[in-house]
């Protein structure tokens, strides 16, 4: 599996939040950082 | 993420926003976002695309998956990488934070 590398440009994400609204990691680009969790399961 | 929770403003006071992202459906993402009043922007991946792409390990032999953490920055490149070594195996905001701060420090640049 392969693992994201340091100082390399994040693959793009193209998700739906759970309000259905269409969200793409490239939104932030030139606004934001962004912090990406990937959780342990929440129940 | 009660944590995460606590810090969020921490972050946004940082120009950074939050993307929390599972294998979980919409409707658990939901749930858990309203019974947590959880600020921060939940992504479902229950066909694990993003999953995938990213690399979290699936741990075979516990239930869950390990957690992962990562950071980019404002042109898209990755500043940070956690992936845990187990579930507990997660850095704190603080470590984020400072991180943050300093890449903020940086002139922009953007890549196009």
């Amino acid at each position: 599996m392969s693992q994201v590398k340091l100082n390399t440009q994040a693959p793009e994400i193209s998700l739906q939040d759970f309000k259905s609204k269409a969200v793409r990691l490239s939104d932030y680009y030139g606004k934001k950082n962004v912090v990406l969790v990937f959780n342990r399961t929440f129940t | 993420m009660a944590q995460l929770r606590q810090d969020y403003q921490r972050f946004v006071e940082l120009d950074t926003e939050v993307i929390v992202i599972g294998p979980e459906g919409p409707a658990s993402f939901s749930k858990y976002w309203q019974d947590h009043q959880l600020p921060f922007v939940g992504l479902p991946d229950p066909e694990h695309t993003v999953l995938k792409l990213y690399g979290q390990e699936v741990n075979l032999f516990k239930l869950g998956r390990l957690p992962a953490q990562l950071i980019v920055d404002r042109a898209g490149m990755v500043r940070y990488v956690h992936y845990g070594k187990s579930m507990a195996d997660i850095p704190e905001n603080q470590e984020l934070l400072a991180l943050l701060a300093e890449l903020n420090q940086e002139p922009a640049e953007i890549i196009h």
